[in-house]
């Protein structure tokens, strides 16, 4: 009897936020959103702010490179650097429908969004995984407009309220904590509001994938020996604290010295050779080969990357031509970087090394086995074992 | 070693439950275990312990193909940078609970090793009463968490009267199974060598039916090393070799170029200087009653080689009666299987006759063993009169390796007849008979003498039945030994344990 009594004191989410923005909840059917969407939309847009500069290595080649030999070379002296495994992942699930007042005594719904984000690293040590790091909260979306006053300290006390609550006491001890909720803006445009908070929940898992970063880097894990490979794209747009001033600017830089990004999939029209976008030549590129390394840079921002493409699996083997291949990308951090370029030798033995990383394989498993590599997949296998199910999840609401 | 030893955790799913009586574990790939290790599984107030049965690896790999296509699809020479992620799984039976509580074990509980107390108490051997240690048992092989404990056996389920006799299977050339056998029976008789008591003693018949295998056991071992002196000492077992032993070699002459024993001629000298050794000869006037053994493998659906057997050891017969030797037993046998004899042949046929006397002749002919008389003085004796007289704690060796076939079955026969005999009582009222109140017979390649092809009326066969099937009761234990079981009779194996 006592549990049911708890049980039924319990307060819901939804009704902690109705009652601190002053909205009314409507308690609208909860679905993931995950399902019916591409992830592509949202984690591996091509950010258009940065373009194709230059050829970015200091020895470029001058069409595909064969990394075979290397590779092979390097595979039977076990040799390796690439010691660090990050992914982020995200659920997101649209939870409730709340109206908020307006002039003339009408009311606009707007969705609650909210997510489960999870970050986690692992290491490789004698060729066996094990885990590193992980974090996992809670991000919740909501319109600007939740907030009445404007004035800032309203979202990070709601986070307080919600911390508090004795729906998340129960998972409390797991590590479970709600993030402030981060508002999605609602003027008038073609893009849905379900949309918008999705994207301000992918912003806040790289944030974390990043906050993951520099925690490896404070603790002094990464060197010339022991690389960092996030799965995804680092074309990062700086926020604000990393552009704040130069010094936390070239923390950042300092951050990425001993990381690589490897996107299993990418926009082809975005592959350049020659300061042409050419899908042609990224699809033909042989099997352990690599194009040579495009510099790309903003004119907004004074990020660089290096980026190529490594092919892994033959194309006779694969789906499409694009299966298969590994865009890599590296951001440039020392001066003489981003003057001549990355060198040739650092590429030629990261490309080598990302290609022994073809086996083993998670055929079977994934369907995205060809472009996957097996650490990273178990490090994605990882954060996603400790997500919450969808369904304790949903109650939480 | 750590007695608490944490080896892994119970799995329990849906398509795999923890039952009654099985569990799943899972543990680290490095962890090596061996089938029938014995775990132990924490439970709310008591242990449950488990046997192993079966060991399993497996992978994230979803089939077969995937780990063709992780070697660049089929390229043998591929060297990966990082390991499946694996893990060893094992099978294990519930062999007891320490409180008698058998619902299944909890998935996610501790599984550990057990330590030589624990695993003595799981197997219930702390509780073998009579113990006579019939091995040794190895757990944990080859990790630093080595256990070795002695096994022991209830006595009154081998040697009665609970349960009897022991027929030991196996493939040939491995030399386990005599070995074994020697190892079990030297345990017992260090076992009973330690009792005085007249009610409860023990001897042993061997038959040596191979080479020398059994002719030098009272000879110490020179190859024992000291590990080996160790599990011996570990088994509270000596390390001496079996104690009053007496050989029993069939009698050859000594100018005879035959020679029936593979125990060199220097040997038996030495042997029969120390008195340990004696030749066996078969006198007709004594062994006649015998006869019927050389048949033991001989079809005779119409029983004429029976009766003729009776007829011979009828004392009344007129062909028969009075005679002494084996060559006036021949001469009576050749004068029958003449065509159109005289003689009280009635109902035999002559072609009987000419049956029964290649067989006999066969055997008796020109062998040394049949003799006219015994020579005491020069180490000769009567097998059964020998036998008669066996004594506690001693150990007769019947070497018969290189008789033939037809005379190996003879000479059996008519030991384990007067054994049996000698038990039933039939020699009390003799001077000096002392029979211990158990005799374990021990005959390797139990096959020829008791196996399914025997023929049916074959008086060996009877006899083995009769040992195996009231020798208990008696205190006439059979030990056998052959590679097949299912060769054997199968009303000798039920009997067996």
């Amino acid at each position: 009897m006592d549990n049911l009594n708890e049980v039924c004191r319990r307060k819901k989410i939804t009704k902690i936020i109705e009652e601190e923005t002053g909205g009314k909840s409507y308690r609208a059917h909860k679905y993931s959103l995950d399902s019916d969407r591409s992830t592509l939309e949202y984690s591996e847009q091509e950010d258009m702010s940065f373009s194709w500069k230059k050829r970015g290595e200091t020895d470029p080649p001058a069409s595909y490179k064969s990394l075979e030999k290397q590779s092979r070379f390097l595979a039977a002296r076990d040799e390796q650097v690439l010691t660090y495994f990050l992914d982020g992942s995200r659920h997101v699930y649209k939870v409730d429908d709340m109206a908020y007042a307006q002039s003339g005594g009408r009311s606009v719904i707007y969705p609650t969004i909210a997510g489960q984000v999870g970050v986690g690293i692992c290491k490789r040590q004698d060729k066996r995984i094990s885990s590193e790091d992980l974090t996992r909260e809670i991000v919740i979306s909501i319109p600007n407009i939740a907030d009445p006053n404007g004035k800032g300290g309203f979202f990070e006390a709601l986070s307080n309220k919600l911390n508090d609550s004795s729906e998340l006491s129960r998972i409390k001890q797991c590590g479970w904590k709600f993030t402030t909720p981060i508002p999605y803006d609602v003027k008038a445009d073609e893009r849905k509001f379900e949309d918008r908070g999705t994207a301000r929940i992918q912003d806040a898992m790289i944030e974390r994938e990043k906050e993951m970063v520099k925690k490896l880097v404070r603790r002094g894990k990464l060197n010339q020996d022991n690389y960092l490979v996030k799965d995804g794209s680092l074309e990062y747009r700086l926020t604000k604290n990393d552009g704040d001033d130069d010094k936390s600017f070239q923390t950042f830089k300092q951050n990425y010295n001993w990381v690589i990004g490897l996107s299993k999939s990418f926009n082809p029209e975005s592959c350049f050779d020659k300061g042409k976008a050419n899908p042609g030549y990224i699809a033909d590129l042989p099997l352990y080969h690599r194009t040579p390394v495009a510099y790309f840079g903003s004119d907004k921002e004074p990020l660089a990357f290096a980026v190529w493409y490594v092919r892994i699996r033959s194309k006779d083997r694969t789906r499409t031509p694009f299966d298969g291949i590994l865009k890599v990308e590296k951001i440039l951090v020392r001066d003489e970087e981003l003057k001549d370029g990355i060198d040739t030798d650092t590429v030629d033995r990261l490309s080598a090394l990302v290609i022994n990383e073809r086996n083993p394989t998670c055929y079977g498993a994934d369907t995205r086995w060809a472009n996957h590599i097996y650490p990273i997949y178990l490090t994605e296998r990882f954060v996603k074992s400790q997500y919450l199910s969808a369904d304790s999840f949903l109650h939480l609401f | 070693m750590n007695p608490q030893k944490l080896i892994g955790r119970v799995l329990a799913t849906e398509k795999n439950p923890t039952t009654i009586d099985e569990f799943y574990f899972w543990t680290n790939v490095e962890t090596k275990l061996n089938a029938f290790d014995i775990v132990r599984v924490e439970r709310d107030g008591s242990d449950t312990y488990g046997v192993i049965e079966s060991i399993s690896h497996i992978t994230d790999a979803t089939s077969f193909l995937t780990n063709f296509i992780s070697s660049d699809f089929g390229d043998v020479g591929v060297i990966e940078p990082t390991f499946r992620v694996g893990m060893n799984f094992a099978k294990a039976k519930v062999s007891y609970n320490t409180k008698g509580d058998y619902t299944p074990v909890h998935n996610n509980s501790k599984v550990s090793l057990a330590t030589q107390e624990q695993i003595t108490f799981a197997l219930g051997l702390d509780k073998v009463e009579n113990p006579v240690v019939c091995g040794a048992l190895k757990m944990y092989e080859g990790t630093g968490d080595e256990v070795t404990l002695p096994v022991n056996v209830n006595s009154k389920f081998l040697l009665g009267s609970e349960g009897a006799h022991l027929n030991i299977s196996g493939i040939s050339g491995l030399a386990a199974k005599t070995s074994y056998a020697m190892f079990l029976m030297k345990s017992i008789q260090d076992a009973y060598a330690l009792k005085n008591d007249d009610e409860d003693s023990i001897a042993f018949v061997l038959f040596n039916v191979k080479g020398r295998d059994l002719m030098a056991i009272d000879c110490p071992s020179d190859d024992l090393n000291e590990n080996e002196k160790n599990e011996y000492r570990n088994l509270k077992l000596s390390c001496d070799p079996f104690s009053k032993v007496k050989y029993y070699i069939p009698y050859f002459d000594q100018t005879s170029q035959k020679y029936s024993s593979y125990l060199s001629r220097s040997d038996v000298d030495s042997y029969v200087q120390s008195g340990k050794l004696k030749k066996f000869k078969y006198v007709y006037c004594d062994d006649k009653e015998s006869i019927e053994m050389m048949f033991a493998n001989v079809d005779d659906p119409n029983q004429t080689m029976e009766a003729i057997v009776s007829k011979i050891i009828d004392e009344s017969d007129s062909d028969f009666k009075g005679l002494k030797t084996w060559g006036e037993f021949l001469e009576t046998v050749s004068a029958n299987s003449q065509k159109g004899s005289s003689g009280s042949k009635g109902e035999i046929s002559v072609l009987s006759w000419r049956k029964f006397k290649r067989i006999v002749n066969k055997a008796i002919k020109n062998d040394d063993m049949f003799a006219q008389r015994v020579e005491f003085e020069k180490s000769e004796c009567r097998l059964s009169d020998e036998l008669k007289h066996i004594k506690k704690n001693e150990v007769h060796v019947i070497d018969i390796a290189k008789l033939p076939e037809d005379k190996q079955a003879f000479v059996f026969g008519d030991a384990v007849k007067t054994i049996y005999n000698l038990k039933l009582g039939e020699y009390d009222n003799e001077h000096n008979v002392t029979p211990p109140s158990r005799i374990v017979v021990f005959i390797d390649e139990l096959n020829k003498y008791a196996s399914n092809d025997v023929p049916k009326s074959s008086p060996i066969l009877r006899q083995i039945l009769d040992v195996t099937e009231r020798g208990r009761s008696l205190g006439v234990i059979l030990f056998g030994a052959e590679q097949f079981r299912s060769a054997i009779h199968k009303r000798v194996t039920g009997n067996c344990a």
